[in-house]
């Protein structure tokens, strides 16, 4: 997925800004269109103005020659090069003359003007290079006037010319200014859209940090207010996350319930056949204990919470300190020595209380019934991995038999009392966050377990 | 040994009373929550059997009473509930221990007798007194190797006095000790029972502190 299709920001950002700019260049150049003809025709009206000047104040003198009547008004035409002139040629009689007369702001050039011959009324406007190389706009009108003397007829053409640069410099001006402006329209605009994106999506990334939080196990709902258009579907999601907690619950307690109502039956059964010996009787105290180690597999299958509830944390000591004070109370008649190695914060299990609760009584609750005198705790975390050893100074179990103990139903030795499934069971609950439970030799002389399982990050 | 035994499913109850009896204790039972708390605050038990789902008020919440009244006799939880942590729970509430059913009648009498041994402050199975010794185990006395012939009330006051050697026991706490809570207790009969054994035992044996009650001391003064 590329970046911006990736981001809700992005492509707000990106979409919107496309118009902003697309909006902002055409009006940019429908302004600048817009002041272009308005100075191009101001330019040329005055052209024009000056023009009807110089037709109303020329006249023909007593030689046939044309002069001014009155001077122009506009005193650009009589300083030098000022970039207003005007020029008046003949033609039309076979001595045709560029020049007759000229602007003093003309000084001596004259202004090389196409061949061209306007009818009767018509107005033209030309291009020309200027005294100064400059361009000149430039507008001509074609007049005939009559001789007073000799009654012929002469053909002058009135030209009135100013340099472009009067044009172009307020529009390059305004050109200048406008698009400025509209850059720190712009930029202003942009501004808005990305503070508009990042308060709007705000929400969203409130939203992101609950769903890490419960993700780490850190929450139990995602909360906070939010606006009318996120609040259904976070509502929906802590209905699902309760309702999921709530099954949870249920299973457990409906299997609890089921395993009552069975065992107490079951202990019925058990003392009437306990005090007998005779067939039915051994028959009896078979079943029941077959009976019982049913019940407490699929008991502790059904109380699992593994991979039911996301990211569930539970720090290792409280658990442990709980089930010591147990385990001194349960095997008090022993003198056990119970050694916990100093737990470090960072001792968490990603995963439920009451499953690393039924792994650890299990282990330990073994290592106290075997052990001679100790048993010692210790808990490592390593890369995401929560390593926890349990060995115990009892006479331990050969090689073979370590793997077979934690096989459902089998017991290392029938004579303390137990059903049989503590290690099968750990085992099972281990697998079911991804972990494991191993056997080995301990340091102390007896078994060793060690039980790895995640540790929440 | 005087036991309360709090079960609300009456033929686990009657066996359970049943085995207590044989085994040589007095056994009251309960049936539900409220008057197992009431007997187990107004008696002296030496022990309690204590089923945790039970009618009327759960087992947990009379143990937590008990505690927090100050009565500190030995109890054991016998439940279905036997999840770790229910167990801590239980042994949080103040339980001294905990078996969960189904379970066997001589492993809940083994760890009955450990716990009122415990609570006694003996360590070993037997407790001893001179030529005396009381076998917790096998619920039989001896005097110098041979075993004592004793009725069951005998055995009752001879097995309270041994576990509180050394110590004044009245006549209050025998007979609260030695009879179930619906007998009809005369504590005339218990100088009947000391005299008795006074026959079978060294002289002087159980001294009578007057005033006070009785105390078991070995014959030369050391125990």
């Amino acid at each position: 997925m590329s970046p911006w299709r990736a981001s809700l920001r992005s492509r707000l950002v990106a979409g919107t800004l496309c118009w902003v700019i697309a909006t902002v260049a055409i009006a940019g150049w429908a302004l600048g269109k817009l002041f272009h003809e308005h100075v191009s025709t101001q330019f040329h009206a005055e052209l024009r103005t000056h023009l009807d000047q110089l037709t109303a104040n020329i006249a023909l003198d007593a030689n046939g020659r044309p002069l001014l009547t009155l001077p122009l008004s506009d005193p650009r035409l009589s300083r030098p090069y000022s970039g207003c002139y005007w020029q008046v040629d003949s033609f039309g009689t076979g001595e045709d003359q560029q020049g007759l007369l000229r602007s003093r702001s003309l000084w001596d050039h004259v202004l090389a003007v196409p061949q061209d011959t306007p009818a009767d009324g018509e107005i033209h406007q030309h291009r020309i290079v200027g005294p100064d190389g400059q361009m000149l706009g430039m507008v001509e009108r074609t007049i005939h006037i009559d001789e007073a003397v000799n009654g012929k007829t002469r053909s002058l053409r009135l030209i009135a010319a100013a340099d472009e640069t009067q044009m172009t410099e307020p529009i390059a001006r305004f050109q200048g200014v406008l698009w400025l402006s509209l850059g720190v329209l712009v930029a202003g605009l942009a501004l808005a859209v990305l503070m508009q994106v990042v308060i709007g999506l705000a929400p969203l990334r409130a939203l992101r940090q609950g769903l890490e939080m419960i993700g780490k196990g850190e929450a139990q709902r995602i909360e906070g207010d939010y606006p009318a258009e996120v609040a259904p579907l976070v509502d929906e999601f802590n209905s699902v996350l309760a309702q999921n907690a709530t099954i949870v619950e249920r299973a457990r307690t409906q299997a609890g319930n089921l395993a009552h109502a069975l065992k107490t039956p079951l202990s019925i059964l058990a003392n009437c056949a306990d005090g007998r010996d005779d067939a039915l009787a051994r028959t009896v105290s078979e079943q029941v204990a077959g009976a019982r180690r049913q019940i407490d597999y699929h008991l502790a299958h059904a109380q699992a919470a593994a991979n039911r509830l996301p990211g569930a944390r539970t720090p290792i000591a409280p658990v442990l300190d709980g089930l010591l004070r147990a385990m001194r109370r349960l095997h008090a008649g022993r003198g056990l020595d119970l050694v916990v190695c100093p737990l470090t914060d960072a001792c968490v299990f990603h995963g439920d209380a009451q499953d690393l609760q039924e792994m650890l009584g299990n282990l330990l609750d073994n290592a106290c019934k075997w052990a001679n005198g100790r048993v010692e705790i210790g808990v490592r975390v390593d890369k995401g991995l929560l390593h926890i050893t349990v060995d115990d100074d009892g006479n331990g179990l050969p090689a073979e038999q370590r793997q077979t103990v934690l096989q459902r139903g089998v017991r290392a030795d029938e004579q303390i009392p137990g059903s049989g499934l503590g290690l099968a069971i750990v085992a099972d609950l281990a697998a079911l966050y991804g972990g494991s439970i191993a056997l080995d030799a301990s340091p102390l002389g007896g078994l060793r377990a060690v039980l790895t399982l995640p540790a929440a990050p | 040994m005087r036991t309360l035994v709090v079960e609300d499913e009456p033929t686990l109850q009657a066996q359970l009373a049943e085995a207590l009896a044989a085994a040589g204790y007095v056994a009251d039972c309960a049936d539900n929550g409220v008057d197992a708390h009431f007997l187990g605050d107004s008696e002296a038990y030496d022990a309690v059997i204590l089923d945790l789902g039970l009618p009327r008020m759960d087992g947990i919440t009379v143990l937590k009473k008990w505690r927090a009244a100050g009565r500190t006799m030995p109890v054991l939880i016998l439940t279905a509930r036997d999840s770790w942590h229910e167990k801590v729970a239980g042994i949080d509430a103040g339980a001294d221990d905990y078996l969960s059913k189904p379970f066997h009648m001589e492993e809940l009498l083994a760890r009955l007798r450990a716990l009122i041994r415990r609570a006694g402050g003996h360590a070993s199975a037997e407790i001893a007194c001179g030529p005396l010794t009381l076998d917790t185990r096998a619920g039989r006395a001896t005097l110098d190797g041979q075993t004592m012939t004793l009725t069951s009330h005998e055995f009752r006051v001879l097995a309270y006095l041994m576990h509180h050697l050394g110590e004044i026991v009245s006549r209050t706490d025998l007979v609260e000790h030695i009879y179930a809570q619906d007998f009809d207790r005369d504590s005339n009969t218990v100088e009947v029972f000391i005299a008795r054994l006074r026959k079978k035992l060294p002289p002087d044996m159980i001294e009578t502190v007057r005033g006070l009650g009785y105390r078991l001391v070995a014959p030369d003064g050391n125990k």
